[in-house]
């Protein structure tokens, strides 16, 4: 490998995919369920079934990559594909007896993993069993059986004659379920078909070949041995070394019970000495680190343009044809339909199509080496010279960056390495996560931002997800609400999922109460962790107490009611005009926001959106989300202004489309001008926000409902005092005599008494009216005391429309205890 | 959206027949179909996964009666016992109700009339309240027999029918039976902003009395 091109790397010989095709079967006539539902189609059912698949991972078995529904129930199934199958060897080449137990142990290795997840592979025979260069073997299509539900929902059988155990078709095909045994009974006719070279059978019918399946149960002695005689390969079963023969022999056994299952033949010592070969390499505490993934690769591919369906029609594998060779000759007034010819596509086609890699290798063929080993913790100033300039595309769209097929390749791979090193690298995710995150390690991503430990899945395996509890109605009826136009959410497997984790919160969190919209707040994390309910479990466990703290609470009034009056407050301090209409108008957030805050979007925006917004907002803390609300409305600003109070909330009962990246910019940059007291609340969690005696506590609701300017702590002003002073203006509203006494360094006087409040005319203020007008940016503080009125001055401000006007909380007397002091006085005191 | 906003704010000057604005709301157990309802008389469109309603929706219709136009200003309320202590703060100052209940499912009908009973004590004493047993066209898994919520509406003076937001059955009649029965004398006519703006203080000024409610 030359250092400079990196397509050896990405040429790998295993990293290949390929797609097959099928329909799932059509709900006939009714559509409706007995809830009165649209009956869910079975390709979105098969979709969330084989999520499973995606997290196998095996060297004996292709990788399952994606599912894809096409029109009318068809179904795409993505896979790894590599190597030669078998099938296409045989009577081609000599087969040696320690290469087929070799083959018979990789099998058996694969098999294992399926059966240890309940997963019947149903079809095994020597077209899946793909022979790579190595030499190894990958089963593949392993997966069609346990996604189509037992074969349920589809309408063409799902095994393969020649291979199926004799009880198959004796317990009926249709049987919904399967004992793995049959898998034995396969393997046993492949490594037949291996060990005498020979295609069984090749000559007859189906018919046939069933009945002489059959015809085996009536054998008394081998099978083995009846199977070589009818191909004319007695010699070649004499010869077998016995080790071999043995395993094929017990495979073939008609009797599933006395079959052995996988664990009892690799018991075999012909067996131990790959096993001990393997102990060397992969069964290591830690699996080894990956250059990139096959769903890495599978992911660039399609961002350089890949296309499954497209890729599907070209190879011909998917074909359309005109709709009127499908009319039927007669259809009832019941809906019987007579006399239309079976479609043959809906029978099983498999064909399978190779997915070009090309145009990603040409895309990708001038990207350096070192891209894929990212220096993370320290470049010394020679190295970062050396290195290529990195790949900017911090200008662009997020929309763009995200589909850039070398930035997400630069992205993925330097994140993935620093999320293997997680927890130690969590500073660096968070740092680069502020960039943008990539959406192939969103889950893991979000979970790291989360601080989710290790254990986990013990403490969800725990948990009680399966007594009845009075919760359960409303769960029910909320779930098939909540994001079904997502396919996973909408599966039947989503919803069962779904369920479960809404029940575990509920009993692990008795202090809380389940709240229509927690539905639709856990939709996000189970879409991103749909294979891992665990994690989505963990992640909305700790997203709770850091941005709903108290917000499930059986009585939750009072912490909404806080929330939504520091909203309102926060929309005067950036936006006064909008501020004072919406206060003309009677428009309160109570009538509107709700929603929005309790579900943190996620009931409003589709997952989509509330994606890219809560990348943003696991970097923030909980008063994210009002600012998020103040970019909504400021968006939406020039309707406000303009409407009336009907007008307004119309708006909002069908939020009309609001761009999520101007939200996140806007909301981001009002999160940094804002000091942080004034959005602090009383009720938000103590763990998150530490408070002293100069911060803002033990401000009660009724008086902070009184007020529509925010207050600010004493912390805040002082450090803009010392730190920032051409960044805030800070009012004296005392009487002139205390004033003078003793005032905060670089504080104007504009004495409470001397201003007539008639009108909103900030000219009323007199002398230092200019300083208001002409202020820009800058924070107003206005300070008092405890003989001022420390409502009516903000409030005239707001009403003048002067923006970020806030209040010093406790007055005055706050900052005397401050040291080093940032007050001056004119006298000894 | 424009549309929308253009009806809400249809002249009053018209010639001919006066403009009547009233506040409806509607109530009921999770699921029952409220929502369905509401869209259904507002865009005429059923949605089969109807998101489910938190804190509440304002919508609102106009429809003809002989002279007069009948404006409604609906409030759709989210339907789960929790959202309780915000009911309040859209049925205070509502002048017709709607409370539905599910036919299929004989709980959400004991919470009708827990709603009814609860309107008769805390709303306005003239409010017109009408019961909808929703959900019609699952009449083959009927819970709720048709006579035994007729006798209890008669009992207490309601307006009664059986509807299907899926169909479309009986949704715009009962918003018509109400509006007939609405008093459409000076009080309800909408004078343009002021009225409008008067009437949705009075509505929303006691959100703490709502508060109260839930304990
Ligand atoms: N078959 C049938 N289903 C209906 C009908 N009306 C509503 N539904 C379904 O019932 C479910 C609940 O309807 P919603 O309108 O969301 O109920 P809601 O009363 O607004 O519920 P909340 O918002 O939770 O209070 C949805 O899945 C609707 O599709 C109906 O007339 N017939
Ligand atoms: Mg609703």
């Amino acid at each position: 490998m030359t250092v400079g091109t990196t397509l050896p790397l990405l040429k790998d010989p295993q990293m290949q995919f390929g797609a097959t095709t099928f329909f799932a079967k059509q709900h006939k006539g009714d559509t409706c369920g007995s809830n009165g539902l649209p009956l869910t189609p079975n390709s979105i059912i098969i979709v969330g079934r084989a999520q499973t698949l995606k997290t196998i991972n095996c060297p004996y078995l292709c990788q399952y990559l994606d599912f894809i529904r096409g029109k009318h129930e068809r179904t795409i199934v993505v896979s790894q594909y590599c190597g030669t199958p078998l099938a296409e060897l045989i009577e081609k080449r000599r087969f040696e007896p320690e290469e087929i137990v070799q083959i018979a142990y990789q099998i058996l290795e694969g098999l294992k993993v399926l059966h240890g997840r309940k997963i019947v592979h149903r079809t095994l025979s020597n077209d899946n069993i793909l022979l790579q260069s190595s030499g190894d073997v990958k089963l593949f299509n392993y997966g069609l059986f346990h996604m189509s539900k037992f074969g349920s929902l589809v309408s063409f059988p799902v095994f393969q004659v020649l291979y199926t155990a004799p009880e198959v078709f004796l317990n009926g095909i249709n049987r919904l379920s399967s004992d793995p045994k049959c898998d034995i009974w396969s393997l046993g006719v492949c490594l037949a078909e291996l060990a005498l070279n020979k295609v069984l059978w090749s000559s007859l019918k189906l018919g046939q070949k069933i009945r002489k399946i059959l015809s085996m149960l009536q054998v008394n002695g081998s099978i083995l041995e009846k199977i070589a005689r009818e191909h004319n390969s007695y010699e070649q079963y004499l010869e077998m070394p016995e080790d071999l023969k043995e395993i094929i022999e017990e495979c073939l056994n008609v009797l599933p019970s006395h079959r052995p299952t996988c664990d009892l033949l690799l018991k075999k010592p012909c067996f131990q000495q790959f096993k001990a070969k393997e102990g060397e390499g992969f069964r290591k505490i830690c699996p080894p680190f990956e250059i990139f993934t096959i769903h890495e690769l599978y992911h660039w591919w399609q961002l350089a343009g890949g296309d499954v369906l497209l890729e599907l029609k070209k190879q011909g594998l998917i074909r359309s044809s005109p709709p009127i060779l499908s009319l039927p000759s007669l259809v009832l007034i019941e809906g019987v339909v007579l006399g239309q010819d079976r479609n043959p596509a809906t029978l099983y086609d498999p064909r399978i199509a190779q997915m070009p890699l090309d145009a990603l290798y040409q895309r990708f063929a001038h990207i350096p080496f070192p891209v894929f080993y990212p220096l993370i913790h320290s470049k010394s100033e020679i190295i970062a010279d050396a290195d290529p300039p990195p790949y900017d595309a911090t200008a662009l769209p997020l929309v763009i960056k995200e589909k850039d097929p070398e930035y997400q390749l630069h992205r993925v791979i330097l994140l993935r390495r620093l999320l293997h090193g997680y927890p130690f690298t969590k500073d660096f995710i968070v740092e680069q996560s502020a960039k943008d995150i990539p959406p192939l390690l969103r889950g893991e991503i979000w979970a790291a931002l989360l601080n989710i430990q290790a254990d986990y899945e013990t403490t969800y395996t725990r948990i009680d997800k399966v007594t009845h509890t009075t919760t359960d109605r409303q769960i029910e009826v909320d779930i098939p609400r909540c994001h079904q136009y997502n396919e996973l959410l909408s599966s039947a497997d989503g919803h069962k999922k779904l369920k479960r984790i809404l029940k575990a919160w509920v009993y692990q969190n008795s202090q809380y109460v389940y709240w229509q919209g927690l539905d639709s707040l856990t939709a996000p994390f189970l879409y991103l962790n749909f294979n891992d309910e665990g994690k989505a479990f963990a992640c909305l466990s700790a997203f709770v107490p850091k941005f709903l703290h108290n917000f499930f609470l059986k009585d939750n009034s009072v912490v909404i009611e806080e929330y939504l009056c520091k909203f309102s407050q926060l929309i005067a301090f950036h936006d006064p005009d909008l501020a004072n209409h919406l206060h003309e108008i009677n428009f309160y957030p109570q009538l509107f926001a709700i929603p929005w805050f309790l579900t943190l979007f996620s009931h409003v925006f589709p997952l989509y959106k509330i994606l890219h917004l809560w990348d943003r907002l696991l970097l923030c803390d909980s008063s994210f989300p009002i600012h998020i609300g103040l970019s909504v409305l400021t968006q939406l600003r020039d309707r406000l202004l303009t409407s009336g109070f009907n007008e307004c909330i119309l708006l909002f009962s069908d939020l009309p489309e609001v761009d999520i990246e101007k939200c996140v910019l806007l909301s981001t940059s009002t999160y940094q001008n804002t000091p942080r007291s004034v959005t602090s609340r009383e009720h938000e969690n103590g763990k998150f926000h530490k408070k002293d005696e100069l911060d803002i506590v033990g401000l009660k609701l009724e008086e902070l409902k009184k007020e529509r300017c925010p207050r600010i702590s004493a912390n805040d002003v002082v450090n803009f005092v010392r730190n920032r002073p051409n960044d805030v203006l800070l009012i004296d509203i005392r009487n002139p005599t205390m004033y003078s006494r003793c005032s905060v360094m670089g504080s104007i006087n504009i004495p409470f008494s001397s201003v007539s409040f008639s009108d909103n005319i900030i000219d009323n203020i007199g002398l230092h009216s200019a300083a208001l007008k002409s202020k820009g940016h800058k924070v107003v503080v206005v300070i008092g005391d405890a003989d001022t009125d420390l409502e009516t001055f903000p409030t005239f401000l707001l009403q003048c429309n002067i923006s970020k006007v806030c209040v010093l909380h406790g007055g005055f007397n706050r900052l005397l205890s401050v040291t080093p002091t940032v007050l001056t006085s004119n006298n000894a005191m | 959206m424009a549309n929308r906003s253009g009806t809400a704010q249809r002249p009053n000057g018209q010639s001919q027949g006066k403009i009547c604005q009233f506040k409806l709301v509607l109530l009921g157990e999770s699921a029952v179909g409220k929502s369905s309802l509401v869209l259904r008389f507002v865009k005429g469109q059923f949605h089969e996964y109807q998101e489910s309603t938190i804190g509440a929706a304002f919508l609102t219709q106009t429809i003809c009666l002989d002279d007069t136009t009948v404006k409604f200003e609906i409030w759709d309320t989210a339907g789960q016992e929790r959202y309780h202590s915000l009911a309040p703060m859209y049925y205070r100052g509502a002048q017709a109700a709607i409370v539905v209940y599910d036919i299929t499912n004989q709980d959400t009908f004991g919470r009708a009339k827990t709603w009814v009973k609860e309107l008769q004590r805390q709303a306005s004493p003239n409010i017109v309240i009408a019961l909808a047993g929703n959900k019609q066209d699952l009449a083959n898994k009927r819970m709720v027999e048709y006579e035994e919520a007729q006798t209890y509406a008669e009992e207490n003076g309601l307006l009664f029918m059986e509807t299907s937001a899926k169909t479309a059955m009986n949704v715009n009649d009962i918003f018509l039976a109400i509006a007939k029965k609405l008093p459409k004398n000076e009080q309800n006519t909408g004078q343009g902003g002021s009225v409008q703006g008067r009437r949705l203080t009075e509505g929303n000024t006691e959100p703490k009395t709502g508060a109260n409610c839930c304990k």
